[in-house]
């Protein structure tokens, strides 16, 4: 079967973007073609999966048509991913599959989310769109609620403590300090982060991924097309999905997301790599204590040491075996809900060539993971990458 | 029982006597009795309803225009203008549940903040005439699960009890089965500032300071996330037992929504 690789990706700044999704689509897109150091035309593509919750309503409809229009894709086959902010991780796969089936040899898959446009009431409403409608929201929860009910059980449970996520937060501001794509640049003391405002107790606001306008793109490409359009290609080397009950209150456990389980094991299989074989990941820290469950979840650390393993520093840059969100992550780089997924992966596909800044370069990177979830973990999207092809 | 021998019940002072039951709201100004933050006629009606339901059996009843009949439906009364069993509203927050002359009688509440029970009065006026700003739960979707939602109407699939509802399980659909018992204990819990909760609940929460929910197994068995009353005094705590009452939600497109909310035992 053809192997895939990524040619090319790029994205917006993320943040308060002046771009309307027009805008910023086009400039996600114009970015990853120029990162494509071959000949390249946009009408080469053939297929485009566009990922995004399309937040606000300003595009429900279409939105894949109206963004590929303003980016030299005329006339193909386009598509909305919606998985809640786990969309674009999964346009990425369906993108991958495009390839792997044979259908097409140049896919594009990409991101969008217009978040910072609305009135303060309104963007909480289109926050609390992703959970179960009728039993979660009515019972007031969104997101920061419901990842705070998975936080305190996990305390009572293992023994973990708001000081494990204080350190995920100090870590991944660390991480985008020097991140030129990063919405939240600054370093933040274990000090302030430990007394910011109580959000959904435990969790404060600086357990919280901001919300961010930004798009990212990326471009894939079947195995004899690639070497034609790079020397470089970084390899899909394997990809995998997963979902869970949509509401907290059907999973056997809240302190565990099985959806990452089921789609680590498939990427890992894939890929014939294990957790261990991982140098850096770029994983979905929505709220500090989701990254806490992302590294027992994908195998970094056993079941309920995530805690240990944050407070013990072995995510930071180069410190320990595996680096945990080089970008900053959601909580520093930001959280375009839609383009997050494809975000992770120009982050990944620029680590692995080496081309981000200096100060945040993981070493020697070869094989790097993207983790990208939907909501409270109904959804979710393993996909691993590589230097070498498999 | 005489009149001086009221409980506390779901949160309010219920007065149980031979041939019924008076409910009022336990807040007062001045020696009135006013509705708490999240109480009405309805939210009584079925309070004292649920406390005779351990003395006798009810099945049908007569109301007046004060009682939201939905929720009674919800709750498996039906109503009937010829019923035995009458509930009267009064003019302060008091309902009277009797066979025979309205239950009458005074009662010591507590003392509520007068300006924060008028700014409580005044979101729910303002609440009620807000519109909903996209997808939501609508009328239909919320009367539909409105005997899960009120009365823990459950299901069953072999030996498993189910709750809230589920269409399918595998290849089965699950049966109707009893209603669950309405306690549990705590899980998880949080309080979420007025920032952090969502939109239905934002005029509401800044003058509640936050609303808290917690996750709760219940003794039956399913788990289940619900509002803690909004005049609960206390914190709730992992382990702890909660037991449930009738309350309001919210209100949008000028129709307020009742649920199961958790009460600290």
């Amino acid at each position: 079967m053809v192997d895939v690789a990524v040619v090319g990706a790029g994205q917006t700044k993320y943040g308060n973007h002046p771009l309307g999704l027009k805008g910023m689509w086009a400039e996600a897109a114009e970015t990853a073609y120029s990162s494509i150091d071959g000949d390249f035309e946009p009408s080469q593509v053939d297929e485009a999966f566009i990922g995004s919750v399309a937040f606000g309503g300003a595009q429900l409809g279409n939105t894949a048509a109206l963004l590929t229009e303003h980016s030299g894709l005329d006339n193909i086959p386009v598509r909305r991913v919606e998985n809640a902010c786990a969309s674009s991780g999964f346009a990425f796969r369906d993108a991958w599959m495009a390839i792997k089936s044979g259908q097409a040899d140049i896919v594009v898959a990409g991101g969008i989310e217009k978040m910072n446009d609305l009135s303060p009431e309104r963007k909480r409403f289109w926050l609390g769109v992703s959970g179960d409608t009728e039993w979660e929201r009515l019972a007031g929860l969104t997101f920061p609620g419901t990842y705070a009910l998975m936080a305190r059980r996990h305390f009572h449970e293992y023994g973990s403590n708001h000081d494990d996520l204080v350190h995920i937060s100090v870590k991944n501001h660390m991480h985008g300090l020097d991140n030129e794509y990063a919405h939240l640049r600054k370093d933040v003391s274990f000090e302030k982060a430990q007394s910011g405002f109580m959000v959904a107790d435990p969790l404060t606001l600086y357990d919280c991924c901001p919300t961010s306008d930004g798009a990212s793109c990326v471009i894939l490409a079947a195995d004899h097309v690639a070497k034609k359009l790079t020397d470089d290609p970084i390899w899909v080397l394997g990809s995998g999905a997963g979902s869970d009950y949509l509401a907290l209150h059907d999973r056997p456990s809240i302190t565990q997301i099985k959806a990452t389980q089921l789609a680590s094991t498939k990427a890992y299989s894939q890929a014939g790599i294990t957790a261990t074989d991982v140098d850096l990941a770029e994983v979905h820290d929505c709220f500090t204590i989701a990254e806490l469950l992302a590294t027992e979840d994908l195998g970094f650390a056993d079941r309920g040491q995530g805690g240990v393993f944050a407070r013990n520093g072995m995510g930071r840059l180069n410190e320990g075996d595996v680096t945990i969100n080089p970008s900053g992550g959601l909580k520093s780089k930001g959280h375009p809900l839609g383009a997050t997924g494809t975000g992770q992966i120009v982050e990944v596909f620029k680590q692995l060539r080496g081309e981000v800044e200096q100060s945040r370069q993981v070493r020697d990177a070869e094989i790097a993971l993207t983790h990208n979830v939907g909501g409270s973990g109904a959804t979710c999207a393993v996909n691993i990458f590589g230097r070498g092809g498999k | 029982m005489s009149s001086n021998e009221c409980i506390r019940w779901q949160g309010n002072l219920a007065c149980l006597r031979i041939d019924g039951v008076m409910v009022k709201s336990r807040h007062t100004i001045e020696g009135t009795h006013v509705f708490g933050p999240d109480s009405d006629h309805t939210t009584l009606a079925v309070s004292g309803l649920s406390l005779l339901s351990d003395e006798c059996t009810i099945q049908s009843v007569c109301i007046d225009g004060n009682i939201e009949e939905s929720v009674l439906l919800a709750c498996g009364y039906s109503i009937d203008e010829g019923a035995e069993w009458t509930i009267s509203c009064g003019d302060e927050a008091c309902v009277s549940i009797s066979k025979g002359a309205i239950q009458k009688g005074r009662v010591d509440g507590f003392e509520i903040n007068e300006v924060f029970h008028s700014q409580i009065s005044d979101a729910w006026t303002a609440e009620l005439s807000a519109v909903s700003q996209g997808a939501f739960v609508s009328e239909q979707a919320y009367l539909s699960g409105s005997s899960a939602r009120m009365n823990f109407a459950s299901q069953k699939l072999d030996d498993s009890l189910i709750w809230p509802p589920r269409e399918m399980i595998g290849n089965n659909r699950p049966e109707e089965a009893m209603p669950l018992r309405a306690s549990g204990i705590i899980e998880s819990w949080t309080k979420l500032s007025a920032g952090g909760a969502p939109s239905e609940f934002s005029l509401r929460a800044p003058i509640l300071e936050g609303i808290s929910t917690v996750f709760v197994r219940l003794i039956d068995g399913p788990c289940g996330v619900f509002l803690i009353v909004d005049d609960e005094d206390e914190l709730p705590s992992i382990g702890g037992k909660v037991g449930f009452a009738i309350r309001r939600l919210y209100a949008q497109n000028g129709m307020i929504r009742y649920g199961l909310k958790a009460i600290i035992s």
